[in-house]
């Protein structure tokens, strides 16, 4: 019935709320970094995705760890964007796609019927490969964007606060402090990109997903949103997909190397383990190959 | 290994040739010295001296090469491995050739007709073999990485360790005189340079493991004797 199923929806969302809540309150520091807040812990178990028939990401079963930056590597049709994408549900976008097994948030599995796509879109936020601020909108109106959609009622003053704080989170502030109302696609490509990071936390996420974030970016720009995603990782779980292995052996603490038997073969996990022990002693051959540019 | 990178690979490999052959400059050094101390022979010593510039010569030129790989190839996984086990292996080879120097230094100390006493300098010549030998098999090792090659090193060495014992013992009850006992001393400075150059031997075949396996334990760890060598695998 219409009615059991809602009931069911609301008392999943408030359990996300109350999860939430009780994370934010917590300030410990763990593995030497300073954790400001603890976020969230996906699992992702026997994961199979699909676009249509094609079978594109098989059997994947990871762990990603709060506070830590997690980054997806492997060639290009690995599947990797697309287990990115599987994490806050954008992947069923796509006409055709499904998505087979578990991805848990906490214990939360983000898949499970009472659970509704756009809290789990609000949860994991998502910075993409091009810069895309909303571009008729001003820098602080593409910050305050999310605040609007999510909480109705918020005040003027308050929101001043959360768009300063989001922008100085994204090491922006200083450099639009004086130009607030002017269009967010009047700045540069870097600072574009940690426009959209500063959208992103706005509505203080769990989690943050970015999709080559530094692709289209020069490389002092590249260093800035580095510098960036280190600091973002003390509030936030931070999964990253990227094709420059050495960002990723800068940026990340974890990796994880995908890769596909074939051509038209779907995309598998081959090993994921601490960045460093990823870069030195790889457990496998393939892996090995990879990081070392033997492939080809 | 699929097909990629190859001149990064030729690089690689130029690389690995340039610093092992540091070792063939290094048994060349060590044959000269040796010959130097059966003969007394201060021009061949002087020759030595003069000599070991190539070996810091090709010192400097790995590290630089060396630099420029870390630079421009940001090297990673066994490739890393490699390289930072083949600056240990320079250095390695740079303190051997700092070893013949010493040996050769010491050489004019004897004088011309020193007193000699047969079975130290026996073994003495047997130290300089059991070094050259060691140090083919440090770069035979390396250069197939085997492992088990290497690690033979450890029992290598315990043959140069006994003979510089032994030599230890014979200067002690030398002699009263002091021509013989100076000369005595004198060759337990030649024997603790070769004593040195088989450790670094070791060394180098740690540098093995450490390519082939990304762990680094010493074979024998000095400071504590017969305890934790790398296990066997």
């Amino acid at each position: 019935m219409p009615e059991t199923a809602d009931t069911t929806k609301e008392k999943g969302r408030s359990n996300m709320a109350t999860d939430l809540a009780r994370a934010a309150k917590k300030a410990v520091t763990r593995g030497g970094d300073k954790v400001e807040r603890v976020a969230k812990r996906f699992s992702v178990k026997d994961v199979n995705l699909f676009y249509g028939d094609f079978h594109a990401v098989e059997d994947v079963s990871m762990t990603i760890e709060p506070n830590q930056v997690t980054a997806l590597i492997g060639s290009s049709g690995c599947g990797k964007t697309t287990v990115l994408r599987s994490l806050n549900r954008m992947h069923e976008l796509t006409p055709g796609a499904r998505v087979e097994g578990e991805v848990a948030l906490d214990n939360q599995n983000i898949y499970a019927p009472n659970v509704d796509p756009v809290e789990v879109r609000r949860l994991v936020g998502m910075v993409f490969q091009a810069p895309n601020p909303f571009p008729t909108m001003s820098a602080y109106e593409n910050v305050a964007a999310g605040l609007s959609l999510n909480r109705r009622g918020i005040s003027k003053s308050e929101k001043d606060d959360i768009v300063e704080k989001s922008l100085r989170g994204a090491h922006l502030w200083d450099e639009v402090k004086d130009r607030l109302d002017r269009k967010g696609s009047a700045l540069s490509g870097g600072q574009q990109q940690r426009l959209c990071i500063a959208r992103a936390i706005a509505v203080e996420p769990e989690v943050l997903l970015m999709d080559e974030p530094c692709s289209a970016l020069d490389p002092v720009a590249t260093l800035a949103v580095e510098d960036l995603i280190e600091d973002l990782k003390t509030r936030y779980t931070i999964v990253i997909v990227t094709h420059n292995m050495q960002q990723a052996a800068r940026v990340s603490d974890v990796t994880a190397f995908f890769n596909l038997e074939a051509a038209g073969k779907p995309g598998r996990l081959v090993e994921m383990d601490a960045t460093d022990k990823m870069f030195t002693t790889p457990s496998k051959k393939e892996t090995e190959d990879y990081v070392s540019g033997r492939f080809g | 290994m699929p097909e990629a990178r190859l001149h990064y690979q030729d690089q690689l490999d130029a690389l690995e040739r340039n610093c092992l052959s540091g070792l063939d400059l290094v048994i060349a050094s060590l044959d000269r010295t040796m010959e130097a101390v059966e003969h007394q022979d201060m021009e061949l010593a002087e020759l030595v001296i003069a000599d070991d510039d190539r070996i810091d010569g090709r010192y400097l030129e790995v590290h630089q090469e060396i630099l420029t790989m870390l630079a421009t190839q940001a090297p990673v996984a066994t490739d890393l491995r490699l390289i930072s086990a083949l600056l240990h292996v320079m250095h390695s080879i740079e303190r051997m050739g700092d070893q013949c120097v010493n040996i050769s230094k010491v050489i004019p100390l004897t004088g011309n007709d020193a007193p000699v006493h047969d079975e130290m300098v026996d073994r003495i010549l047997l130290m300089g073999k059991q070094g050259r030998s060691m140090l083919s098999q440090a770069k035979k090792a390396f250069e197939g990485r085997d492992v088990e090659l290497a690690r033979d090193l450890v029992r290598q060495d315990d043959l140069i360790d006994n003979l510089n014992k032994e030599c230890f013992k014979i200067a002690v009850r030398v002699g009263e005189e002091e021509d013989i006992r100076e000369w005595a001393m004198t060759m337990m400075l030649v024997a603790r340079a070769l004593e040195r150059i088989g450790d670094n031997a070791v060394d180098i075949g740690e540098q093995v493991a450490f390519v082939v396996t990304g762990l680094f334990r010493e074979f024998e760890d000095a400071s504590h004797p017969g305890q934790a060598p790398l296990p066997s695998s």
